[in-house]
């Protein structure tokens, strides 16, 4: 009622106001309209740039380049890395770049190249990215193809033999010129004389292996299929492999063995050059033999993969890093770590180049070089190496008392597992020991070929309970060890605890003489302990292991596995 | 509905349509920009013209500091009005001709400078069967044309090369005896402690300088400029070859350019035919590095690197990418540019720019044996496809065993 009385009651004036209000709301509307529409314009082109922004910081790497490398240059290589991320490169619009390094093995590079996983390598040779294109052009069903593209150098250095420089005097170094064969015959008249070489894994290691097949075919170059089948040539191979104390993950693992054992852990071993002015700033007093049959080069290559998914910002990433690498800065720094630089206008015997005499090095070495022979030698000289390689006799010898109970055990069973499946050769002999409050031989040594199944089975089949014998179980794998009395293999036992002895019947130091003593003669053992966990009795099992020049590593639940793996590569 | 409701609604309504119409109206017309319209097609000429060029790693330096002054001087298409930016993607040649066939160049370049036109040849054959075209056209104005040139010389140490010449003349015959002989250097008038023989060539998969030896081989072993199928594929000529081959120090597939041996010295390689104009860029290096300075030798049968800057014709790229890409490589044929050539061991296609001059390395290393003139030598024909396949696939079974 109230509404219609309202209505009833408006004046002409009335009316004319209300539509000069209702244009002036039209008015109010179109602009604010516009205004709405305009800022809502604004909004979204500003939200577009927040987007890209946005877009920016999510991915906020930018450019990112990962580039695996070899172990053997971890100091040198993540230091360059560093050097390149904090210049904070940009690309022509502004996106930053940053390179990612994952350190890895030469041969896990091979396996993993073609996933995408990284989009550069620096493996510690080109001989890698070699092998890399043959398996690609198997992978693609194309002879033609290949996966590495563009490759850059920012450091080299030559394979030698490391020598404590007494031991390259009773070589009659340097007067007489050592070479592959000198060395190997040195080491068959002097059973005492250890060298050392890392398994095929890893360039030295292949080119050390390489240069002995040279010198057991009795060629320095042409090596053929052919030359690696003749049976004399793999009597000989064998004989000098059976010189080897054992092999390793690496020569930059062998050479932090050397640095925190000294004289006593080997007399020579191969590395590329730079160790062993690394070594000598350490202090140490050895000399780089550079072979008189030829020796070959770790060039440490940078190589692009010319993978489908690289990008052309990448590629980019990978011009500005390999620049940086060429920089006069990162080369002067290259220099400083004992590498030799590829900037030629830098002198190796300028004032402060660590490449000196007194380092044990010579710049103007090597002479020349063994021929580098092609993928499928290079090939086929990894498989013979593993029939021909020094064969083990290796005892496991596993913690299961009570505190190995639950996650712990899991993971030890998982780490004995990749052990066993790790050790390619059906030759090598391999048994199981546990102990706890007692001690038995689950699987006696045998040929994997015949009981690799049984070992699985066992592994699996283990339980915890009980106290630690830990002395006592290493001293039955031991005597088991000696009583073979197999001088032609390498003879070792790793042992593994979590906790503290605390239930045998001889005492670490009767163990300890007893290993010294005996190791004189016979058959050596070698112990690689495993403390495991923060509650593992470290000082023991070092004690262990330095009583038989063997090594004591640390580690846990996480790193277990790989600790395993890694000590595979010992046999 | 009373009136005062009808005209309220009408008015909201109307001022929605005049939001809506200024909306579209504001889209429509080109307010604020500087668009141009070209048969139809808008063409914001606010932006460049970006010109991808895939270079060869010997021309690469050069071209990218040439694409760095052309970006500095804002080049204009004159179609359009846009500038130019040119993008230099370095790739070895033959990494680029595989990405090409293999058809994973993203983005697909505007330009392919390769080292010569071999690679344009093999990638064209492959097209040839995939497409019943070319895609890197050999007349017209897309043609390929020459940027700069360079040739197959001997590099070798000066040691080495003062033994061997005690035998003769630096051929391809006295290094497949050299190759050949048993003892090493210490028969062939030099050290015991060199070692063997040592050749120092590209692989020819990973390289087209090495491709270009093997076709160097070929001419000297038959004394002719053009070699063909059946020469190539003759049992003895490939024994022979494969006799030299096989003193290669790396066998393994490395690509092996003069980089390698300036780094490596006669540890690796005693003497090769490598490209002058690395050969040039590396001579300093060379004698800071290893005791022995290296020696240039041209051969009888020069196999000349024509670098030839080749517009892809395939849709990825528009008409004013090419064409942009055409003012570009004007830019490089230009007599500035041409002379800058001359500082990176480059010959200049130019005829009105001498070899010599205050920045050539040609007169700089006259005395290691650069000549700005080639002396009594012939120039080996371009051999046709099929011959190049063949060499290749001699090289992947006699020689790298794949």
């Amino acid at each position: 009622m109230a509404k219609s009385q309202k209505h009833a009651g408006r004046t002409p004036g009335q009316s004319a106001a209300i539509v000069g209000a209702l244009i002036a709301l039209l008015v109010v509307v179109v602009t604010g309209g516009c205004l709405c529409w305009a800022l809502l314009r604004g909004i979204t082109g500003a939200a577009g740039v927040l987007e890209d922004a946005g877009l920016k910081d999510s991915e906020f790497e930018g450019i990112v380049l990962r580039v695996a490398y070899s172990p053997e240059k971890e100091i040198l290589f993540t230091h360059l890395v560093d050097g390149f991320n904090q210049m904070g490169r940009e690309s022509a619009d502004g996106r930053s770049m940053r390179v990612q390094s994952v350190r890895m093995d030469p041969d896990e590079m091979l396996r993993a190249a073609s996933t995408g996983e990284f989009q550069a390598i620096s493996p510690d040779s080109s001989v890698w990215l070699h092998q890399l294109d043959q398996q690609y052009a198997e992978e693609v069903a194309d002879p033609a193809a290949f996966l590495v593209g563009q490759t850059r150098h920012y450091a080299i250095s030559p394979v030698v033999i490391a020598m404590w420089e007494d031991a390259a005097l009773e070589l009659g170094w340097p007067e007489t010129a050592i070479g592959w064969n000198s060395l190997v015959n040195h080491a068959i008249a002097d059973p005492d004389f250890r060298w050392s070489h890392p398994s095929t894994a890893s360039a030295s290691g292949l080119l050390a292996t390489l240069a002995e097949f040279y010198a057991a075919a009795g060629v320095t170059r042409g090596l053929t299929p052919e030359d690696l089948q003749q049976p004399e040539t793999i009597a000989r191979l064998q004989e000098m492999e059976a010189t080897v104390s054992y092999y390793g993950e690496g020569e930059w693992a062998i050479a932090q063995q050397v640095n925190e054992r000294g004289r006593d852990y080997v007399d020579a071993f191969v590395a590329q050059e730079q160790l062993v002015v690394w070594l000598n700033e350490q202090g140490h007093d050895l000399v780089a033999i550079y072979p008189v049959e030829g020796s070959l080069w770790e060039d440490h290559p940078l190589a692009l993969l010319e993978l489908p998914s690289l990008t052309s910002e990448q590629r980019l990433a990978f011009e500005e890093f390999a620049a940086f690498l060429e920089s006069p800065e990162a080369q002067r720094q290259v220099m400083s770590h004992g590498y030799r630089p590829v900037d030629l206008s830098l002198d190796l015997a300028m004032e402060n180049s660590p490449l000196t005499a007194e380092n044990g090095v010579d710049p103007d070495q090597p002479r020349t070089t063994l021929q580098l022979p092609g993928a499928q030698v290079i090939d086929q000289v990894r498989n013979v190496w593993w029939v021909i390689k020094r064969k083990t006799n290796v005892y496991l010898v596993v913690d299961t008392s009570g505190s190995m109970d639950g996650e712990k055990l899991r993971n030890v069973k998982e780490a004995l597992q990749v052990f066993v499946n790790q050790i390619e050769g059906a030759e090598e002999r391999v048994g199981l020991i546990e102990f706890w409050g007692d001690v038995e031989i689950l699987v006696p040594l045998d040929r994997l070929g015949d009981n690799r199944p049984e070992l699985q089975a066992a592994i699996g089949g283990l339980e915890a309970g009980g106290d630690t014998a830990l002395l006592d179980g290493v001293t039955v794998a031991y005597k088991q060890l000696r009583r073979l009395n197999d001088p032609d293999r390498i003879n070792a036992i790793v042992v593994m605890t979590d906790g503290q002895e605390n239930a045998s019947h001889i005492s670490i130091t009767d163990l300890t003489s007893k290993l010294r003593r005996e190791n004189q003669s016979g058959a050596r053992v070698v112990i690689f302990a495993i403390a495991y966990g923060e509650d593992a009795d470290y000082d023991m099992l070092q004690q262990l292991a330095d009583s038989t020049g063997g090594q004591a590593r640390a580690g846990t639940v996480e790193t277990i596995r790989g600790l395993y793996k890694i000590l595979s590569t010992y046999f | 509905m009373n009136r005062t409701r009808w005209v309220f609604f009408a008015i909201v309504g109307l001022a929605l349509a005049l939001v809506v119409a200024a909306v579209v109206v504001f889209d429509l017309l080109p307010f604020g920009k500087q668009d141009t319209t070209i048969a139809g097609e808008v063409i914001d000429t606010s932006q460049p013209v970006r010109v991808t060029v895939v270079a060869a790693q010997s021309v690469e330096p050069w071209v990218r500091e040439a694409a760095d002054q052309f970006n500095g001087e804002e080049h204009i298409l004159e179609d359009t009005g846009q500038t130019i930016q040119v993008t230099i993607i370095p790739m070895d040649g033959l990494a680029a001709k595989s990405r090409f066939e293999r058809e994973e160049m993203d983005p697909v370049p505007t330009a392919w400078i390769p080292d010569s036109r071999y690679l344009t040849e093999l990638v064209n054959a492959t097209f040839k069967e995939r497409l019943g075209r070319d895609v890197f056209l050999t007349d017209g104005e897309y043609r390929g044309r020459p940027i700069a040139i360079t040739l197959l010389a001997w590099g070798i140490y000066e040691s080495r090369a003062q033994a061997l010449e005690q035998a003769g003349a630096i051929n391809w015959q006295l290094i497949h005896d050299a190759a050949m002989n048993a003892d090493g250097w210490d028969a062939l008038g030099g050290s015991e402690e060199w070692g063997f023989f040592k050749l120092a060539i590209s692989s020819p998969r990973k390289n087209a300088s090495g491709l270009g030896a093997m076709v160097a081989m070929a001419g000297e072993y038959y004394d002719k400029t053009s070699v063909s199928v059946d020469d190539v594929d003759s049992n003895d000529f490939q024994d022979w070859m494969a006799d030299i081959m096989s003193s290669m120090s790396d066998l393994s597939g490395g690509a092996y350019t003069v980089q390698d041996l300036a780094l490596f010295g006669y540890t690796t390689g005693d003497a090769g035919q490598l490209l002058e104009s690395d050969l040039l860029v590396n001579m300093e290096g060379i004698q800071t590095r290893w005791a022995d300075p290296l020696r240039i030798v041209y051969p009888q049968y020069v196999t000349w690197f024509d670098f030839p800057f080749t517009v892809w014709i395939g849709p990825e790229t528009s008409a004013d990418q090419k064409n942009s890409a055409l003012v570009f490589e004007e830019f490089l044929l230009s007599e500035p540019i041409q002379q800058r050539a001359l500082a990176y061991g480059l010959r200049p296609v130019s005829p009105t720019v001498p070899v010599e001059g205050p920045d050539s390395l040609f007169t700089r290393w006259q005395s290691q044996g650069a000549q700005a003139v080639i002396p009594r030598t012939t120039a080996m024909r371009p051999p046709d496809r099929q011959v190049l396949q063949d060499l290749l696939r001699f090289f992947d079974l006699r020689v790298a065993g794949r």
